[in-house]
């Protein structure tokens, strides 16, 4: 026991001076805003082990089949394709991997059920409908109520929505143990590189990670301290910005955040920036670029004592719990906010809540209606290196940033797209809805017309009518 | 089936739904997944609520009868996983020189008989063909035109004369209809 106690205080200062100069070293870096590329070479280094790993998970089930009973059919297997090409594919689905074939997927404007066999149903249906005709146009016959069974149990087998308020799903494992659903012990091979992992995580990278957020968090609150004393105006601004960028990004190692920034151009100067919400962790991501003001509640404890910290030195929007509901006063303060050229642009995530990084959900018109120009940019996390989704019905604050420390790192992708305007007789739905469907293509998101406050509220009823309708109109064959 | 969800299927569970349902040993595994994830309350199986917090499902006219064939064999008002497999087999699509147990064409139209048969006594009544009818239209089609609607049905399909639609009625009614198209659902992979 002494013998361990003298071997642990010898390694200490042994290692004392070293670690204190990388400590100093990263500091350098990121007020400089530059990198040492350790950490891309970090991210190469786990692709590949994670490429091993996925080719010895396939051989070693292969064997486990093959001595149990033998199958139906040969699965067609399509994982010869690495991870990273999935990924890249933009406009497809992204890594979304689909278990049947949807023939109708009822939604919450039927205008819009997807339907495989187009409108075959509604022109087979016969009779020209002459305006005058009525009743005897109803033509009814008992397979009616097949289609709708079908697309029932389609959606019981899978639906658009619930898998999007879960962490997706990866092809292969990444060797932490929170992502595999169906953990069962294949090879000793395998253990034994998880086992590695993680004691590399969580004795190496989670110390070092939260010695980088303490000190980030309290070089941020002494930053905004400082140009807080500056009187308000253009120089305030602009050594803002500059600082800000430095901060977010020394804050950035603690999660060793790889980050590639797509279409630097089109980087919002200021009007409205809307995004894809996937966690909190978004917004530091876009803030490492760029300076933005944010909107949103006031909080207690720790976040708001950030939230006063940014205020002290760049205009940002926080309110009351109790104004959240009155849409009116959020909207003036928008307004007021994009009114004056020198600040930033606001930054906004008008799904309302966190998604997995799949999908896109619909966008609240709240933000369209202000006029102005709206600046889409799009995120997309590589999943195979942590799972950057915040699921608040699961993981508390504390927890998930627990998560995103022990994770081997968050790499993502943003692009930043051209500016829109709200075109002449356009309405704010139509609008948002335009502004999404050009995100979702961008960043390989599935676009659903669903509303992301389904999280926690049932489906409407008014939505079920709409069924109901529409089914009647097929009856009239219309 | 045990109680308790665990997150993985013992082969032997797996080679028992095997047997029964048809279902490969992969859609069993990721049909579990599905199930556990539906099971909210970890508790191994799922009621009713379970199913209707999928919003596709809420919002479909038939929810209530597709939600309750589930339940048909359950006693205590729970679908285990067992249970829910034998059902969504109903929907396996049908294999040329296979054995196609729960899937076959006649299993598939007794299935969509049941949905209409609301009290399980082998007939379609008049009035079950309208509460059907009720739950599909709602409001947009008028009383009078569904009752005749509902008449015009039984009449054209009623070989015997006695009001009511019994299954063999009825799958001579459907005897063009393309039920195995219809009630498949196809599997990737």
């Amino acid at each position: 026991m002494a013998l361990m106690v003298s071997f642990v205080s010898v390694a200490v200062s042994i290692l004392y001076t070293p670690f204190l100069l990388l400590i100093l070293c990263v500091i350098f870096l990121a007020s400089i805003g530059k990198s040492l590329g350790v950490r891309r070479l970090y991210v190469n280094i786990l692709l590949k082990l994670f490429e091993y790993g996925r080719q010895h998970i396939e051989v070693a089930k292969k064997l486990q089949r093959t001595d149990s009973s033998d199958e139906e059919e040969t699965p067609v297997v399509d994982d010869n394709k690495p991870p990273s090409a999935t990924i890249k594919e933009n406009g497809v689905n992204g890594t979304k991997t689909s278990v049947i074939e949807r023939q109708e997927i009822l939604g919450p404007s039927p205008e819009l059920n997807y339907k495989r066999s187009a409108s075959q149903e509604r022109v087979h249906n016969g009779h020209t409908t002459d305006p005058g005709k009525l009743e005897t146009n109803l033509e009814f016959h008992l397979h009616h109520c097949m289609d709708l069974v079908r697309a029932g149990m389609e959606s019981i087998i899978e639906d658009q929505v619930t898998s999007v308020f879960e962490a997706e799903e990866l092809r292969s494992w990444n060797l932490l143990t929170r992502t595999n659903r169906q953990y069962e012990f294949l090879t000793w091979r395998l253990t034994i590189i998880w086992a590695m992992g993680f004691v590399v995580r969580y004795f190496f990278l989670l110390p070092l990670r939260i010695l980088i957020f303490v000190i980030g968090v309290w070089w941020l609150i002494v930053c905004t301290a400082c140009v807080g004393t500056l009187p308000d105006g253009n120089l305030k601004q602009r050594v803002n910005n500059a600082l800000s960028v430095v901060c977010f990004n020394f804050l950035s190692r603690c999660i060793s955040a790889v980050i590639t920034y797509h279409n630097s151009d089109h980087k919002p100067r200021s009007g409205i920036c809307v995004a894809n919400h996937t966690s909190p962790i978004d917004v530091l991501v876009l803030m490492c670029d760029s300076c933005y003001s944010l909107i949103g509640q006031r909080h207690n404890g720790f976040l708001g004592l950030l939230q006063r910290a940014l205020a002290r030195a760049s205009p940002h929007i926080w309110f009351e719990r109790s104004e959240v509901k009155d849409r009116h006063a959020v909207a003036r303060r928008l307004k007021e906010h994009i009114s004056v050229p020198d600040n930033p642009p606001i930054l906004i995530f008008p799904e309302g809540t966190c998604i997995n990084n799949t999908s896109v959900m619909q966008f609240k018109k709240g933000s369209f209606e202000v006029g102005g120009t709206i600046y889409p940019v799009a995120i997309k996390y590589d999943p195979r290196f942590g799972d950057a989704f915040w699921n608040s019905s699961r993981y508390g604050m504390l927890h998930y940033l627990l998560n995103m420390m022990t994770s081997w790192a968050i790499v993502c992708d943003v692009w930043y797209l051209p500016a829109m305007h709200r075109e002449a007789g356009e309405g704010a739905v139509d609008f948002a809805n335009r502004v999404k469907a050009v995100i979702a293509r961008r960043g390989g998101l599935v676009d659903l017309m669903w509303d992301g406050q389904l999280k926690r509220m049932k489906a409407k009823k008014e939505w079920r009518e709409l069924q109901q309708e529409e089914f009647s109109k097929r009856l009239k064959g219309e | 089936m045990g109680n308790k969800s665990s997150l993985l299927l013992r082969e032997e569970e797996i080679a028992q739904i095997q047997e029964e349902t048809g279902f490969t040993p992969n859609q069993i595994e990721r049909l579990y997944s599905r199930f556990t994830a539906l099971d909210k309350n970890d508790c191994g199986t799922l009621s009713r609520e379970d199913f209707l917090r999928i919003p596709e499902l809420a919002i479909n006219p038939l929810s209530e009868r597709i939600v309750h064939s589930f339940f048909a064999e359950s006693h205590d008002d729970r679908v285990n996983f067992l249970q829910f497999m034998r059902v969504l087999s109903h929907f396996r699509p049908i294999r040329k020189n296979r054995e196609n147990r729960l899937n076959s064409r006649d299993e598939k139209l007794r299935f969509a008989f049941s949905m209409y048969d609301l009290d399980n006594d082998g007939k379609i009544s008049r009035d079950e063909l309208l509460a059907i009818l009720h739950m599909m239209v709602g409001v947009n089609i008028s009383e009078e035109q569904l009752t005749s609607i509902a008449e015009r049905t039984i009449i054209e399909a009623d070989t015997n004369n006695d009001q009511m639609i019994s299954f063999e009625e009825f799958c001579r009614a459907l005897e063009r209809t393309d039920v195995e198209q219809k009630m498949s659902i196809r599997f990737l992979n």
